[in-house]
Formats: structure tokens, sequence, C-alpha cells
């Protein structure tokens, strides 16, 4: 199992999810559709958890180091944050997002072809390389989904159809994935403390790491004391995730990026 | 942005209490005179105080936040201070720099205006200074606050904000006493002359002796280059496929069969053998089949070495087969430490892997890339950072924060 069988294994993914989601919109007219929607959905995704416990095996090392495989960890933490949050809050337009936007990962990697490569340099193989990873990947796609629940919000703001309950939904997101963003940060401090002696060099991808940190910390003190004014907190979140996004894809395009020591992906 | 500030003009500027116009006023102005102050006397230097003078500078800093807060809360400034308007303008005006440090790369720039606003050198940068103490300032004095005013509701915020205040001081504060060797030990030879960032000589208390330097590397690669530009000619150069015994690949209408691989190779002749020199490259016998006309080509491929030229095989008029130069996996030197009281301590170095031996952190940093595996150098670094333990546990603070935090989520946040 490599990336040689990744067509396969998201073609089935990807219609058993059309499935599900063809499903999950009929719901929206006769509530009995749901109970097909949701496994289905389900299915999918085991498929593809499936793929990549044996791309894992398969490769030898972890499937972290390339913008292709974390794409593939996003693809697959989504529908995670989608199904808990649907269960919590029964949010199906939330749900079907998550689905969608996973697809459109899933799809971004069906065409780029990725890595066949099973080489890892010394400086990745550490045990810290797992939960760094694993902890940022499953915080972007958190807060990935705030941003959603925030532009949702402007929305409804200018259909006057607000609630407050979607803002406790991108509260209740934003703290998870900001846990989640701390974590992955100082467990970042940490490994660079142990592999390269220092914990913190001002890399650029760092700067932005800690950018992106810094965006979120001025949302939640915001929200904190002006829970009132919701459109500028709205303002303020969708603002952080173009933030994270420069961290995630946009470095490697700054003129910063030659100096930094988070690019793999060039061989 | 225009309603944030809605709300204040309905009162005067200035009145009390200070809201976020007068917040970003007041911070805007300290940030432009950090950069009056970087136009006309520029820091090139780094901000560095060692010890003793951290340790009391910390201790004054520390009483004078106490002071302050609790004999002077009724002063405009101080109260302003732990108000919200000014830890978000902080907050932004902190983002501010760095993000200009994120943008502009921090080397020697030849862009004027880069060079005359000091935009290339941030964290010695004045503006970024006093952003970072007005920064520390509103923490710490909310840490006090809420310090002073314990309860096991606060115990997230204390933690949190207690965590990233001694995490950020004992960073900035402690890089004054941070030392950084490196040092150069060749095999069979004891090394005790290292070379700090600036390329002094420091002598070592103690002396480290290269028993052996192993390399492990990963199989080379295959890959199709161009012959008239030489460059690579599939995927953009990434996804190779690793050079493995009785494997086939496929390139375009070629199919690749690996005959034979030799990780240690001379060339006798036309023919490439098994040998145990210094300096053998590894090299393949491969068999190339044109999908289209059944033609067959074999021959070497060699990805070579210091000492012998790499070997190519010439499939078609556009395309050769290459073999890239293998790829290091782990690279590890087993050292004594020789200490002057004449004891002797071995042990191993590995990327990862650190040593510690009196106060210094010892990693595996380099080696001699040219000679590869055949190297007999290896660059360790030293590292002996004094206030590590404080700055751990500042970190561990905010890990417990960011735990707590999740567990919670913002159950504790609305009060209305």
């Amino acid at each position: 199992m490599t990336w040689i069988d990744f067509p396969l294994y998201s073609g089935i993914i990807g219609i058993v999810w059309l499935l599900g989601l063809v499903f999950l919109f009929l719901s929206y007219k006769d509530v009995n559709k749901l109970k097909y929607a949701l496994p289905i959905l389900f299915l999918g995704w085991c498929v593809l958890i499936v793929f990549v416990g044996k791309l894992w095996m398969e490769l030898d090392r972890p499937p972290m180091r390339t913008l292709g495989e974390t794409r593939l960890w996003y693809a697959t933490f989504l529908p995670f944050v989608g199904f808990v949050t649907f269960f919590r809050w029964r949010y199906k337009w939330f749900l079907a997002y998550s689905i969608l936007l996973a697809t459109v990962f899933l799809m971004i990697n069906y065409l780029n072809p990725e890595t066949y490569s099973k080489t890892l340099m010394p400086a990745l193989q550490s045990p810290w390389f797992v939960p760094h990873v694993l902890v940022y990947l499953f915080s972007y796609a958190v807060l990935a989904a705030s941003s959603i629940v925030a532009i949702k919000g402007i929305y409804d703001f200018y259909q006057e159809s607000f609630s407050l309950e979607t803002m406790k939904l991108a509260d209740n997101l934003v703290y998870i994935g900001f846990a989640f963003l701390t974590l992955g940060l100082l467990f970042g401090a940490i490994w660079a403390k142990e592999a390269w002696g220092h914990y913190w060099t001002w890399d650029p991808k760092e700067i932005w790491a800690f950018l992106t940190w810094m965006g979120y910390l001025t949302y939640i003190h915001y929200r904190h004391f002006h829970s009132h004014k919701t459109k500028q907190s709205l303002t303020i979140l969708a603002l952080a995730f173009v933030v994270l996004l420069v961290c995630w894809f946009g470095v490697n395009y700054l003129p910063v990026a030659q100096t930094s020591v988070h690019n793999y992906t060039q061989q | 942005m225009t309603e944030m500030f809605s709300q204040n003009n309905k009162r005067d500027f200035w009145e009390h209490p200070w809201g976020y116009m007068e917040s970003f006023f007041i911070g805007t102005g300290l940030l432009l005179t950090g950069f009056l102050i970087e136009m006309f006397i520029p820091s090139s230097e780094e901000f560095l105080i060692s010890y003793p003078y951290n340790v009391v500078f910390l201790g004054g800093y520390i009483i004078l936040l106490f002071v302050a807060y609790i004999w002077f809360s009724n002063v405009q400034l101080i109260r302003w201070l732990t108000k919200v308007p000014a830890s978000i303008s902080s907050i932004v005006l902190v983002t501010f720099m760095v993000m200009i440090m994120g943008v502009v790369p921090q080397i020697p720039s030849s862009n004027e205006t880069i060079t005359f606003l000091g935009l290339n050198h941030i964290t010695t940068h004045w503006a970024f200074l006093f952003m970072l103490f007005l920064f520390l300032t509103c923490l710490g004095l909310v840490t006090v606050k809420r310090i002073l005013q314990f309860s096991w509701s606060n115990f997230g915020f204390i933690v949190s904000h207690l965590g990233l205040f001694i995490a950020l001081v004992a960073g900035i504060l402690g890089s004054g006493d941070l030392q950084r060797l490196s040092l150069n030990v060749y095999e069979g030879r004891p090394s005790f002359v290292a070379y700090n960032d600036d390329n002094h000589e420091v002598e070592l208390p103690f002396a480290v002796y290269l028993n052996d330097f192993i390399i492990e590397e990963y199989n080379p690669k295959l890959a199709l280059v161009d012959n008239i530009s030489g460059d690579i000619a599939q995927n953009n150069g990434k996804n190779l496929y690793l050079v493995e015994k009785d494997e086939t690949y496929y390139f375009q209408n070629y199919e690749v069969y690996l005959k034979d691989y030799l990780s240690d190779a001379g060339k006798h002749g036309e023919k490439y053998f098994f040998v145990n020199e210094v300096g053998s490259p590894p090299a393949a016998l491969v068999s190339v089949r044109n999908v289209d006309t059944d033609s067959i080509i074999e021959g070497w491929i060699s990805s070579g070495s210091f000492r012998s030229p790499f070997e190519a095989l010439k499939i078609s008029e556009d395309y050769s087969l290459v073999m890239t130069i293998p790829e290091p996996k782990k690279f590890s030197s087993n050292i004594n430490i020789l200490t002057k009281e004449g004891e002797r301590i071995n042990t191993i170095l590995e990327v990862n892997e650190s040593f510690e031996y009196k106060g210094w952190d010892m990693y595996q940093l380099s080696y001699d890339e040219k000679m590869g595996k055949w190297s007999d150098l290896s660059v360790v670094e030293l590292v002996r950072d004094p206030w590590l333990p404080v700055i751990y546990s500042g970190i561990f603070m905010m890990i417990i924060g960011a735990i707590n935090m999740f567990w919670l989520g913002n159950k504790i946040n609305k009060e209305d």
C-alpha cells in the first residue's frame, strides 16, 4: 500500500461521501434520511483511516513530512471535527462542510501525485515528530471550521438571521483549536531544544506560527470582554485564519522561505 | 473597526478610563519612537544582559509590577495597563512587528529603506523591544492582579498568563547567559577548543575524543534526466524511487528493472564489483526496456563519490538514467569525554539524542558532507543555558493552561 493505491481509495471515499451528502441534503426535507446519511459518511471516513494506517505501515516512517501528507491528515481530521460537532450541536450544514472540505483536500492530492519517498532526514526522526504534527493539524482543522462559522455568521448578520448559537459554536471551536495550537507550538519548542539545542530561533515558520497564535489570542481576548460586538469578533476570526493559511502554505512562497528549516518538501 | 471606536467617541479623547483610541495612540506613539531611535542610533548589537545583572533586573521588574499594582492601581496609567484595551493593542502591535519579521528576510539587505528602518533585524529593533516591554508589562500586571485576587476559578487564567510571562521574560533575559559553541572533533584526536557564534576560541573544561563517526544511509534514488538541460525530467525532481534490487519502475514509456545493486562498488573495465574501500560509491545494474519498440538497453549507473566519477546510462537521444547521492538516514558519534580529573565517560551522540554533562548539552550537529560516510570529522554543538529550567516551568504552566482551556471550553467566559 503506497500512494500508488491512492486514486482507488480516494475514488471509493469520494463516491461514498457523495452518496452520504445526498442523503444529508435530503434529510432537510425528510428527517428519516439522516439515519442513512450518517452511517454512509462514517463508512467513507473508515476507508480513509484504513488508507492512512496502511500508508504509515508501508512507508516505515510517519506520513507527515510533505504538504501532500499533511493534507491527507487534514482530510482525516475534518470529518472527525464534523461528526463531533454534529453530535454536540446538531448542525447538518457544518457536517456537510467538513466532508466537502475533506473531499477537496483528497482531490488536491489526487491531482498532485505525491511522494513515494521513504526517506526521512535524521532531524525528523524524533518521538516529538508525531505529536507535534498531529496536534497542529488537528488544531488547523478545528480552526478552519471556526472560520467557516465566522463566515456563516457574517452572512447571517447581513441576512438579519444571526443567532447567538453561531457565536457559541465559533467560541467552542476556537477554544479547542487554540488549546491544540498552543500545545503544537510548545511541543515544537521542546523538540527544537532536544534536536537543535534551542527552543526558539525565529525561523520563518515559527514566526508565522507565533503570528497565528497571536491572531487567535486577539479573538479570544476581544470575545471575552466584548461579547456583544459579534461582528467585529467574527471579522477578527476570519482574519486570523488568513494568517494561519500563510503559516501553512504561504510561507514557502514568501521571500523569507530560503532561511527556513521547516522546508522539507524540496529534495 | 469604526464601530469598535464608536463607543469611545461618545466621550472625549483622554477622558478616563482610556479606551482603544488612547491605547493605540500610546502604543503607536511608542512604536514610532522606537523607529525614530532606530534611525538615528541603530541597535546593531543584540540586547543582552548577563548574570548577575539580568537577575537583578528581573527581581526589580517583578517588585515594580507588584508595587505598581498594590499601591498605584488608582493611577490612570497603571489602571489602563490592566485593562483589555491596553492588552489587545499591545498584542496587535507586537503582532505587527513580528509580521515584518515574517515578510522581510532577517539578513543583510541591499535595499536602503529596509536598512534605514532596521527592518532586517527586528529582534534587536528598538520598536520591537518597546512593544515587547509594553506587552510584558500588561501581561505582568494582569497576572499580579489575578494572583492577588486568587480563587480557583482563576486557576486557568493564572497558569496560562504566568506561564507565558515566565517563558518570555526568562527567554529574553536568559539569552545573555546562553552559550552556544561548536566543536570540531576528529577521529583519534582529543579536542577541547570550541568556537562561539562570533568565531572566538573558547577553551572547554573537558576534552572530547571521537572514537568513531558512523553514518547509515538510505539507498540512492533513481532519476531520469534531460540530456540537454541536465534537469531531472520527472515530477519536478520530487518523488524519486529508491534503488532496490529486483524492483521495476516505470518512467514514461520505459520499464526500468534493477538487476543488481552494490552499496560499495569499484569499477574494473566496464563492470562494477563489490569493494570495501574508502570512497567507493554505490552502483546498480539496470535493464531499460522501451515499451513502444521493445528494445532493451543494459548498463551500470553510479552516483559517484569524492573519489570516483558518477556514471549515467543514456537510454535515448533525450534522456539518461542517473543515481542520486545517498541521503543520510542516521549519523552518530561515539565519543569519550575526558575530564581534568582523569575521568573518561563514553557516550553516543546522535541527531535528536543529546547528552548532558556538567550543565553542557551536547548535540550531534554535522560532519564533513563532502566525505559523506567516510567523514572522520564530527561537529558537536555545546549549549549551556542556565535559564532553561525557568523557561521549561513557564512552558509547562502554559501546557496546563492549554489543557485546562480545552477541558473547560468557554463555559467560564460568558458572564452576560
